[in-house]
C-alpha cells in the first residue's frame, strides 16, 4: 500500500539514519564549505599532505566518537575515555617495550579496555550510579592509575609491526584513515541494522518501555560501556602507533573533543536517537578546525576555548531542532500541528 | 449456555471464578466471577476505586490474585507474570502506552521480538524490510492507516500512537486484549478510529475487555457491560437490553434493577 520507492530507499540506507541523512546532508555541506573557506584563507590548508594529516588526526577521534555515539544514544555519557586511553596505552606500551609479544600486548590493551568499561557499565546499570558521576569518578581514578604507573615517564620506541598501524599507508591512503573508515561503516551497521543497536536506541529512548518489551536493559547498558572500553583501546592503539610514544597525560580533554563530535553530528544528548554518519562528520569538522587554527598559528589555549564554544553551539542547535527551547518551539511547531490536523481530518 | 452476547457465537474464552485480591485490609477485588466470550467486546465500568484496574491487572499477570481461578478454553491457567499472560494469549494495553518515542513504527511494533536475517548465513542483522512488510500487513488487516512508518513515533498524534501500541499486541497471537481507557485524551475523530479498530479486532475473533469512564463510548462499542462497585461485580448486562440510566444506577447504587 505504501509507496514502494520510499520503502526500498529506507531499506538501503537504514531506518534510524534515513531521517538523519537529510540533516547529515546539511552537516556535509557545512564541512565541505569550511574546507573551502580554510583553503581560500590559507593555501597551506589545501595541500594533499595536510589533507591526509587532517584525516589521520581525525581517525582516532572518529573511532572513539563512534563508540560515544552508542553511549550517548543509550542516554549515558562517558567522561573517562581520555583517562582510560592513557592507562591502557602506558601499560600496553610498557609491556611491549619490556619484550612482550606485540600481539599479546595489544590483546592485554583490549582486555583492559573491555574490563574497565564493563566495571563502569556495572556501576551504572546495577549500582545505579548516574553515568555522569560514575564516569567522572572513573576519569579521575584512571588518570591517577596512569600517573602512578608512569608519572614523568615518556614511553617511546614501538616495533615497526605496530607503528605501521599509525604511520603506514595502503595505496597512498594512511592506514589509520582506512581503519577509521572501516570501523565507522561497521559502527553504522551495528547502530541501525542489528538487534543490539536497536536495543541501545530503545533503552535510551524509553528504558521502561524497552524493559516491558523484553529488552534486557541492564545487559545492553553494560555492553555499551564494554564496547566503549574496547573502542578506546583501539583508538589508543592507533594513537600510540602514530606518534610512537605515550605518557600518563595523553588523552587529556579528549572526552570533550569526542563528545563534541557526537553532538555536532546530531545525536541527541537526551538519548534515543543518534547518527553514526553525523558523528564522523562532527569529528572531521573538529579536526579541520583544529588544523586550521594550528596552521594559522593560533595558540593551543585558544583552541580549547573554541572547542568549548563549538560544543555549546552544537547543543543549542540540537535543542532547537528537538524543540526543547520553549520560546522558540512556538515558532517551529508547524510540523506536529499539521499531523494532528490531518489526523483529525480537518 | 447463557445470553449469547451480541452477534457473535457465544462460546466462552475465559472464565473467572471467585477472584479475590486485597491490599492490606482493603478488598480491591472481592469474589468476582464472570465469563468473557470469544470475540466479544466487554466493557468494564465503575467509579474510581471500584476495583476495575486491580481486576484487569490480575488478568494481565501484573498482580497475582489472592484466590480464585482463571480458565482459558476450559484450561486452568496461572497468571503470575506478564509473560504468563502473553503465553496464554492475553495482551494488555497500558495507559502509559509503552512506546519508545525515538523509534519508528516497525521498530516499536517488533521491539523485543525482532525479525532477523543472516548475512552470508552467519552474521545476524535486523530484517527491516520484513518487519516493515509485516507491520503494513498488520495495519492493513485492521484497517489502520498511518501516514509514515519511518518516522519516530513521537511525530505521530495521540490516536496514531495508540494504534501503534495496539499493533504491538496484535503481532502476538492474542485472543484477549485488555485496554485501560484506550480513548482517554483523544479527540473525537481519533477516538472514533480507535473504536473502529477495537471493532475490527472483534471481527478477527479477538475478545476485548475495555475499561472506560465514557458511557457513550461504552454503549457504542460493547456487546456486554460489566459493572463493578467497591470491589464486587454488580452484574453483567447486554448492551442491547439495557439503558444508560440502568447502568448509571448500577454504578451508583451497586444494584441490578
Amino acid at each position: 500500500m505504501q509507496n514502494q520507492p520510499a520503502a526500498s530507499l529506507s531499506n538501503a540506507i537504514g531506518h534510524a539514519d534515513r531521517r538523519w541523512l537529510f540533516k547529515g546532508l546539511g552537516l556535509t555541506i557545512v564541512v565541505i564549505a569550511l574546507a573551502l573557506i580554510f583553503s581560500l584563507i590559507n593555501p597551506r590548508f589545501a595541500t594533499i599532505t595536510n589533507f591526509a594529516n587532517v584525516l589521520t588526526q581525525a581517525s582516532y577521534y572518529i573511532i572513539i566518537a563512534v563508540g560515544m555515539t552508542f553511549v550517548i544514544t543509550s542516554a549515558g555519557i562517558d567522561l573517562s575515555v581520555g583517562s582510560l586511553l592513557a592507562l591502557i596505552t602506558v601499560i600496553g606500551f610498557d609491556l611491549i617495550k619490556a619484550g612482550m609479544h606485540p600481539l599479546l600486548g595489544v590483546l592485554i590493551m583490549f582486555a583492559l579496555g573491555g574490563g574497565i568499561g564493563g566495571l563502569t557499565g556495572l556501576l551504572i546499570a546495577l549500582v545505579k550510579i548516574p553515568p555522569f558521576i560514575a564516569t567522572l569518578a572513573m576519569m579521575v581514578s584512571l588518570r591517577g592509575l596512569a600517573l602512578l604507573h608512569s608519572a614523568g615517564n615518556m614511553h617511546y620506541g614501538l616495533p615497526s609491526s605496530l607503528t605501521w598501524l599509525g604511520q603506514g599507508d595502503l595505496l597512498g591512503v594512511p592506514v589509520p584513515v582506512i581503519i577509521a573508515f572501516v570501523f565507522a561503516v561497521f559502527g553504522g551497521w551495528l547502530f541501525n541494522h542489528t538487534k543490539f543497536g536497536l536495543h541501545v536506541r530503545a533503552i535510551g529512548g524509553n528504558r521502561e518501555a524497552a524493559r516491558l518489551a523484553g529488552v534486557p536493559v541492564n545487559l545492553v547498558e553494560v555492553m555499551v560501556y564494554v564496547m566503549m572500553g574496547l573502542i578506546t583501546a583501539l583508538g589508543g592503539l592507533i594513537m600510540i602507533a602514530r606518534i610512537d610514544s605515550t605518557q600518563a597525560t595523553i588523552g587529556t580533554a579528549m572526552e570533550i573533543h569526542v563528545i563534541a563530535a557526537v553532538i555536532i553530528g546530531g545525536t541527541s544528548l537526551f538519548g534515543g536517537s543518534g547518527t553514526v554518519y553525523g558523528t564522523v562528520l562532527g569529528a572531521l569538522l573538529l579536526s579541520m578546525m583544529t588544523n586550521a587554527l594550528v596552521i594559522a598559528g593560533v595558540d593551543y589555549f585558544w583552541q580549547l576555548v573554541v572547542m568549548g564554544v563549538i560544543v555549546l553551539i552544537a547543543v543549542a542547535i540540537g535543542n532547537l531542532r528537538e524543540r526543547r527551547i520553549p520560546t522558540l518551539s512556538h515558532v517551529l511547531r508547524r510540523v506536529p500541528e499539521d499531523s494532528v490536523a490531518n489526523d483529525q481530518g480537518r | 449456555m447463557d445470553e449469547g452476547g451480541g452477534n457473535v457465537g457465544a462460546t466462552t474464552l475465559m472464565r473467572v471464578v471467585g477472584l479475590q485480591k486485597s491490599y492490606g485490609g482493603l478488598r480491591a477485588v472481592d469474589d468476582v466471577t464472570f465469563d468473557v466470550h470469544r470475540g466479544e467486546i466487554l466493557a468494564l465500568v465503575g467509579d474510581n476505586g471500584a476495583g476495575k484496574s486491580t481486576l484487569v491487572k490480575a488478568l494481565a499477570g501484573a498482580h497475582a490474585p489472592d484466590s480464585g481461578s482463571i480458565e482459558i478454553d476450559g484450561q486452568s491457567v496461572l497468571l503470575r507474570t506478564p509473560r504468563d499472560a502473553e503465553a496464554a494469549g492475553i495482551g494488555c494495553l497500558h495507559q502509559g502506552l509503552g512506546l519508545v518515542d525515538a523509534l519508528d513504527v516497525p521498530e516499536n511494533v517488533f521491539l523485543g521480538r525482532e525479525l532477523q536475517t543472516r548475512i552470508f548465513g552467519l552474521i545476524p542483522q535486523l530484517d527491516h524490510s520484513r518487519m516493515r512488510a509485516r507491520t503494513i500487513e498488520l495495519l492493513d488487516r485492521f484497517g489502520i492507516h498511518l501516514p509514515k512508518l519511518n518516522e519516530p513515533v513521537m511525530r505521530l498524534s495521540g490516536g496514531q500512537r495508540q494504534t501503534v501500541a495496539i499493533s504491538r499486541l496484535l503481532l502476538q497471537d492474542v485472543r484477549l486484549v485488555i485496554m485501560d481507557e484506550p480513548m482517554a485524551a483523544l479527540g473525537v475523530e481519533e477516538g472514533r478510529r480507535v473504536l473502529d479498530l477495537v471493532r475490527s479486532m472483534r471481527e478477527e475473533g479477538i475478545s476485548v475487555i475495555v475499561i472506560s469512564h465514557n458511557l457513550e463510548h461504552v454503549f457504542q462499542l460493547a456487546d456486554r457491560i460489566a459493572v463493578m462497585k467497591n470491589g464486587r461485580l454488580v452484574g453483567v448486562v447486554e448492551t442491547v437490553s439495557t439503558t444508560r440510566d440502568a447502568v448509571v444506577g448500577m454504578i451508583t447504587f451497586g444494584q441490578q434493577h
